[in-house]
């Protein structure tokens, strides 16, 4: 299990499109991949598109990815790099 | 032609938030996107395995439709917009979705349509409770799925049938998919009970510059299909069964209508100038930007195009486009535009909505770092936007491809941007491409670009006067602020004169100029124009029937006695007063009293 932290920088949060972007991302890898709140508060299928909206995570918000699986350290450099960019917006 | 007002029907109002500007009459189309009612049915084992089966179908048919509407949106509206399809599509491949309907339907024994209602419900019970409103809002492309599904599993298919040339959309809810399947040449507004100004559809109407308004409660369930009906979105307001008064009040304020009493065929128009009873001629050109307007520019008999939008293929691209994307999408607007040649304007736009990286937050973006200041600064996006340009003035040799470049407010702009140009050039020849020939104008739009006018028009090829800033920056009144709206005089003297100033300066020195603001594109200001002596007027391409007309029932030297009329005048009351007067006095066939002007007294301050 490889696990790592990471804030939602861009202004509208993680919106339909930008986790439609995650979504899409991480479902490139075979891994499980798990994105929870640090705050404790939900956590989702980093593959289900419905289940991420749920996290309602807004700009600022600190999340945890995790994953298990073959590719697990691949997958979650991958999933925290597009969410750092911010999912390419402003 | 109908007596669409004399219906026994009582004029009826409404009050909804505009979320897209514009003004629009015409028919009902009622669409169904609300909630449906549901029915449960009870299924045997057996039928239950067949009733997963007809679900799969659905799921997949649904998918099917998704794929067309996301590259027909991604084509037509850009890539931002066709996102939101790309997670409709996530969306109906998720387990919790699908997955959890097919357990539904074995374990409870219950039709497809019963699962797919009780799971979505459960989905959305646990979005209401999410605080963010932007991403709670979300939700209703959950809402746009699931109907998606429920209308496919009722064997119904999508609503392209009913749209007539004059369709004002009236639907519950506006959703995307919705909107994006639409002929959007045909539709003149969006109306819906429900929605806010953060919802897709409202993000899209405004993408597309098509009147909508929502939050208008109960109006589809009391509106009929083929009903008459007029809209003012900016003031957020309906009426249904207008009186054949109110109908023509909307009509005269309504930009993409033609008058009754112009025939528009179908299919093209041949193109060539309008020319008044004095015989003098005026070019008549179109401003395009989405490709959805494209067939307006045959059908309407534009002579080319008069400005293209170029910066909207930042957001058809997300992001800035390739060299090869430009080149390909200004080699289109060349093939699109003809002998008469086509004006591609360099993006207009500033850090904010190019959405670069190290993009500050500007205090004041109208007076900060955009348009030709941002291309400098940018020197990389500008040297490939001109490659672009060379490249695709090179394919059709016959068609003259002119540049123009925006919000010029000093030579200095021009010279660096032509220094570049010539680089450019030089470099594309070295390389063995092929390069085309091209124009380079300065769009006349800031005071200090008036007041310099003769100088500018030693060292460009042309200008373009784009009068909807020109008032803005003149006046110092911003456009979208209902604050300021009284301030915002088209005809105030201040910006006639710097009009006339830059016309005049640009006859002294031989330069050809193109007024390619709104103001061209409504007939009242058209004469004006004319008057001051404006012979090159580019305009929404639907616009140029009416203005068309109003040209070829007037005569230059009248225009130019009233505008000079008009150019003494002291105050903006005084001068619209002035049109208002000499106009309908004049030519009262032409011009409709709702058509100029309004009173003083009626409105404003």
């Amino acid at each position: 299990m490889c696990e790592r932290c990471v804030v939602i920088p861009n202004r509208l949060g993680l919106h339909a499109r930008a986790a439609a972007q995650l979504v899409r991302t991480a479902n490139l890898y075979t891994s499980d991949v798990r994105i929870e709140r640090l705050d404790g508060s939900a956590a989702a299928d980093a593959k289900s598109l419905l289940s991420v909206l749920m996290l309602a995570a807004a700009r600022g918000t600190q999340l945890r990815v995790r994953a298990e699986g073959e590719d697990a350290e691949q997958a979650i450099k991958h999933v925290c790099e597009v969410i750092a960019a911010g999912f390419g917006e402003e | 032609m109908e007596a669409q007002g004399s219906s026994a029907k009582a004029e009826e109002r409404w009050q909804g938030l505009g979320v897209s500007d514009g003004f629009a009459t015409g028919q009902v189309l009622r669409i169904h996107t609300g909630a449906r009612s549901v029915y449960r049915a009870t299924l045997t084992k057996e039928e239950s395995e067949e009733e997963i089966n007809r679900f799969r179908e659905a799921v997949e048919e649904t998918r099917k439709r998704l794929l067309e509407i996301r590259e027909r949106a991604g084509r037509e509206i850009g890539a931002e917009q066709a996102y939101i399809f790309d997670a409709h599509l996530l969306m109906l491949e998720d387990r919790s979705l699908v997955g959890a309907a097919e357990n539904y339907i074995r374990q409870e024994g219950t039709n497809a349509e019963w699962a797919v209602r009780v799971v979505t419900d459960r989905l959305l019970i646990a979005y209401a409770q999410i605080k963010d409103d932007y991403l709670r809002e979300r939700s209703s492309d959950v809402e746009d799925v699931t109907r998606r599904l429920l209308t496919t599993l009722g064997g119904e298919r999508s609503l392209k049938q009913g749209l007539t040339e004059d369709s004002v959309i009236v639907a519950e809810e506006l959703l995307p998919s919705s909107i994006a399947e639409l002929d959007f040449a045909r539709v003149r507004a969006l109306i819906s009970d429900a929605g806010g100004w953060t919802s897709h559809a409202a993000i899209i109407a405004r993408g597309l510059g098509i009147p909508a308004i929502v939050g208008v409660r109960d109006l589809h369930r009391r509106s009929r299909t083929g009903d008459s009906i007029a809209v003012d979105a900016k003031k957020g307001e309906v009426v249904l069964h207008p009186l054949t008064v109110t109908l023509n009040e909307f009509k005269a304020k309504e930009p993409h209508r033609v008058f009754s009493n112009v025939a528009v065929e179908a299919g093209a128009t041949e193109a060539k100038p309008a020319r008044t009873l004095d015989g003098v001629e005026i070019a008549l050109r179109a401003n395009v930007e989405l490709r959805a307007e494209y067939e307006g520019v045959r059908r309407y008999g534009a002579q080319g195009i008069g400005l293209y939008r170029s910066e909207f293929l930042w957001s058809l691209h997300n992001g800035i486009p390739s060299e090869d994307e430009q080149t390909e999408a200004y080699a289109e607007v060349v093939r699109l535009a003809g002998g008469d040649g086509a004006t591609i304007r360099l993006f207009d736009l500033g850090g904010d909505k190019a959405g670069l990286p190290e993009a500050e937050v500007e205090r004041n973006p109208a007076l900060g770092l955009r348009a030709i200041r941002f291309c400098l600064q940018h020197e990389e996006v500008l040297r490939r936007q001109i490659r672009a340009c060379l490249r695709a003035a090179a394919t059709e040799k016959s068609v003259p491809l002119k540049i123009v470049l925006p919000m010029v407010s000093d030579i200095t702009d021009v010279r660096r941007a032509r220094r570049i140009i010539a680089e450019e050039c030089e470099r594309l020849k070295i390389a063995e491409t092929k390069c085309g020939e091209i124009k380079t104008g300065a769009m006349i739009e800031v005071p200090s670009a008036v007041f310099t006018a003769h100088a500018l028009a030693r060292e460009v090829d042309f200008f373009s006067l784009g009068t909807n800033d020109l008032v803005q920056y003149i006046l110092a009144v911003d456009r979208g602020n209902d604050n300021v709206a009284a301030w915002f005089r088209t005809l105030h003297p201040a910006v006639l004169r710097s009009i006339d100033y830059t016309l005049t300066a640009a006859r002294v020195h031989s330069i050809p100029v193109v007024v390619c603001g709104e103001m061209a594109s409504s007939p009242a200001y058209a004469f004006v124009l004319v008057g001051l002596g404006a012979r090159d007027l580019s305009m929404t391409p639907s616009a140029i029937p009416r203005v068309r007309h109003m040209i070829a029932n007037i005569d230059a030297e009248s225009a130019r006695r009233i505008a000079e009329e008009c150019l003494r005048c002291d105050t903006a009351d005084d001068a619209e007063e002035l049109i208002r007067q000499r106009l309908s006095e004049g030519w009262p066939h032409l011009f409709s009293p709702e058509s100029l002007p309004t009173p003083k007294s009626a409105d404003k301050i």
